[in-house]
């Protein structure tokens, strides 16, 4: 509405038509500051995106000049390809060993820093290092920590007896001991995160249930810890599962997603078909199940969850 | 003020003497796996340039790996960012060619008339063909080699000195260090990753992997069923566990296993990893077939991109120095590739010294009359089919499947993923 109309109007007061202004003013500077995140948003992650999907109806490889689209062939051919359907049934397992254990974990070390004041920041520095150093560099270690045959692991394993499993090398443990490193790498980002949720809780809340009643540790974790970190530990959730079936760098560097496959994990499929085998359209295909499989959790979790876990 | 304008001007102008005043020419080299080439490419290009000083070679950034560099110069194929030169796996040339990328390098050998002259022999050249493309010239080739713990091998009751000549002897030998305890173990044999060391077995059967026209799978043959009964023997009889890559070598330079059986390129690292821990050597690879076996070639060729006939010239220029024989005098000792040229293999004033030095060494150069290329699979599937191959001996090494079954159900993926005209 501009100033000519305004006037024309009776009944609009020269306060009312200021204000107005000032809005106007206001929503104005507000896009001009939010420009540069927009911006960068837009060609940083909206395009790319839209570019992927683009992609995925195309029958492009690198290389070649030309593509056509293919509509969603890709997809179809995606549900027949039991390379796909082997990664998301790993990945699908991968991720429910590693949300719950590392969330679990991470929690109960952070309870027990938390009650006890002694050497609380180093504690909290040495679960924190997995977090901090690089994966690439410490799957090395695991690499020799878990050797069949060389490992200290195993060779702990056959001081008391028991035959060490040859971890990395079967099929039938290789998803199981990239979960433990998957486990021993998010638990002190878990911790940290929890460790934050805690100091946030309220001392008088343990007070008063104590008065109410509540006299074991259990009790008070129950009754007021565990409901109080209600919204931490849904954070805590999203992001572990996020992280587990972003699985990479240890498949990449341990096991190449052998022996026959029993490594292979969504990301991993994803990186050979488009960067070994080129077929960008296919992997792009790929890319956008991906991220549809994240969409969906995020939205459950949401939805779902939130509303039980924030009490205001 | 004044002093500020003034030191400007005089770094413009040194800046602009000091730029290489006869560089008529600026090739932009590209090259993968910095770890083993990087001292190598800079020792070649000065040594270059000192020789042409109207040709400047510029480095562009190199990539990590060699499916790294196919996907840079792919992706910038046909853009100014394009190098001019490049290096790329041997078994990835056909994707090159087929993609139309690369300058055919025939002409330029028949204008040349005396390659055989510069140690560039037809076996050589054969190399880096595709159909009757000439892709590349051959610049570090490899082939697989026995390595074996000699420490092992004695307290075994064999003889170092003598190594074994067949597989038989091989997994007989590997039983009995297996069967020495202490963690110790036979065989390592390099089966994942790549097709590379299947073909070993195969090639070495005298058996290939396509039928001559490239429409059948051929490597579910006799020759094939010999390769994949003998690495289950590996695992029955000869002492091999099942590990991953890493864990395989680890194994091996820990002194805990007896033979270790993978390319020459690996040998400089491997050299370097055992230190003094144990006795190390090297022996042929045992050939199933000693009449008619053959034997994969891994490494690199160097490749023109350019299309720029005034840059055409000098690249060619440096394509030949390369993978001539100053280049291969580099290449070898730094790495552990066999020579690719029988110019520097042979005369004194390049190798010859080096490998009376470095017995180790000698075992790849021995067999290179044995070497015919690593086979690239045609098609959009090419790569993918290495893969299939290699999950299907994973099979055979659990012991999880039969080798006639995991054999026929490769084959039958194979001919799957192989185009259909």
């Amino acid at each position: 509405m501009t100033a000519a109309t305004a006037q024309n109007l009776p009944g609009h007061s020269l306060a009312r038509l200021a204000a107005e202004r000032a809005a106007k003013q206001e929503a104005l500077t507000a896009w001009k500051l939010a420009a540069p995140a927009v911006v960068l948003i837009v060609g940083l992650v909206l395009l790319p995106t839209v570019a992927v999907v683009v992609f995925s109806m195309t029958n492009f490889e690198l290389g070649y000049d030309d593509f056509q689209f293919i509509g969603f062939d890709n997809y179809v051919e995606l549900f027949g390809d039991r390379t796909f359907l082997i990664s998301l049934k790993n990945t699908a397992i991968y991720t429910a060993i590693v949300t719950p254990l590392s969330v679990l974990i991470g929690l109960g070390i952070a309870l027990l820093i938390e009650s006890e004041t002694r050497g609380r920041a180093f504690f909290r520095t040495v679960y924190f290092l997995p977090v901090a150093s690089l994966l690439v560099a410490m799957a090395t270690v695991f690499q020799y920590l878990l050797h069949p045959t060389l490992g200290p692991v195993n060779a702990l394993l056959a001081l008391v007896g028991i035959p060490g499993p040859n971890w990395l090398g079967s099929s039938q443990t290789v998803l199981i001991s990239l979960a433990i490193i998957g486990v021993w790498q998010s638990v002190g980002f878990n911790m940290v995160l929890f460790l934050a949720g805690l100091t946030a809780i309220p001392r008088e809340l343990y007070a008063a249930a104590e008065v109410d009643g509540a006299k074991s540790g259990f009790e008070r974790f129950r009754l007021v810890t565990w409901p109080m970190l209600g919204p931490t530990t849904l954070f805590v959730t999203t992001i572990s599962i996020i992280n587990a079936v972003k699985v990479f760098e240890t498949v990449k560097f341990l096991t190449e997603g052998g022996p026959n496959k029993s490594s292979e994990v969504l990301l991993w499929t994803i990186y050979q078909e488009g960067f070994v085998y080129l077929r960008v359209g296919y992997a792009s295909a790929m890319t956008v199940i991906f991220l549809g499989v994240l969409i969906v959790l995020m939205f459950l979790q949401y939805r779902v969850l939130d509303r039980r876990v924030h009490y205001t | 003020m004044h002093f500020l304008t003034r030191t400007i001007a005089t770094a413009a102008i040194a800046t602009g003497l000091c730029a290489p005043a006869f560089a008529d020419t600026t090739l932009n080299v590209h090259y993968p796996m910095p770890g083993f080439f990087k001292d190598v490419m800079d020792v070649i290009s000065k040594k270059f340039m000192e020789e042409h000083p109207d040709i400047h070679i510029n480095f562009v950034s190199p990539s990590a790996t060699y499916e790294e560099g196919i996907q840079t110069i792919l992706r910038q194929a046909g853009t100014s960012e394009m190098p001019d030169v490049t290096f790329v796996g041997l078994n990835r040339l056909r994707m090159i060619a087929e993609r139309g990328v690369n300058v055919d390098m025939k002409p330029l050998i028949a204008k040349e008339g005396d390659m055989e002259k510069q140690g560039f022999t037809d076996h050589i050249l054969k190399l880096a063909q595709v159909g009757d493309q000439q892709v590349g010239l051959a610049f570090a080739t490899s082939n697989p080699i026995m390595y074996y713990n000699a420490d092992l091998v004695r307290a075994a009751g064999g003889n170092p000195d003598q190594p074994p000549k067949t597989w038989d002897e091989v997994i007989t030998l590997g039983g009995k260090i297996k069967a020495l305890g202490n963690g110790n173990d036979g065989i390592d044999f390099r089966w994942q990753g790549d097709e590379g060391m299947f073909s070993a077995l195969l090639f070495g059967a005298g058996g290939a992997m396509l039928s001559p026209d490239e429409k059948k799978v051929a490597f579910n043959g006799p020759e094939g069923k010999a390769a994949v009964d003998l690495i289950s023997r590996m695992v029955k009889e000869g002492g091999m566990p099942v590990l991953t890559k890493p864990a395989g070598e680890q194994a091996f330079v820990a002194g805990k296993v007896g033979f270790a059986f993978q390319t020459t390129g690996a040998l400089r690292n491997t050299i370097k990893n055992v230190g003094g821990k144990f006795d190390l050597r090297t022996g042929p690879i045992p050939l199933l077939n000693p009449e008619k076996g053959h034997l994969p070639t891994g490494g690199n060729a160097v490749v023109i991109l350019t299309k720029d006939a005034a840059k055409l010239d000098a690249a060619w220029t440096f394509a030949k120095f390369a993978a001539g024989p100053y280049g291969a005098s580099v290449v070898v000792p730094g790495t552990g590739y066999v020579p690719n040229n029988e110019l520097a293999a042979k005369s004194s004033e390049y190798l010859a010294d080096f490998y009376d030095k470095n017995p180790l060494f000698k075992t790849g150069l021995n067999q290179m009359n044995l070497m015919i290329p690593w086979y690239a699979f045609p098609g959009a599937n090419g790569v993918k089919v290495t893969q299939t191959i290699v999950d299907n001996l994973s099979r055979i090494v659990e012991q999880s499947a039969t080798p006639d079954v995991a054999l026929n159900d490769a084959a039958d993926e194979v001919q799957k993923l192989l185009p259909r005209h």
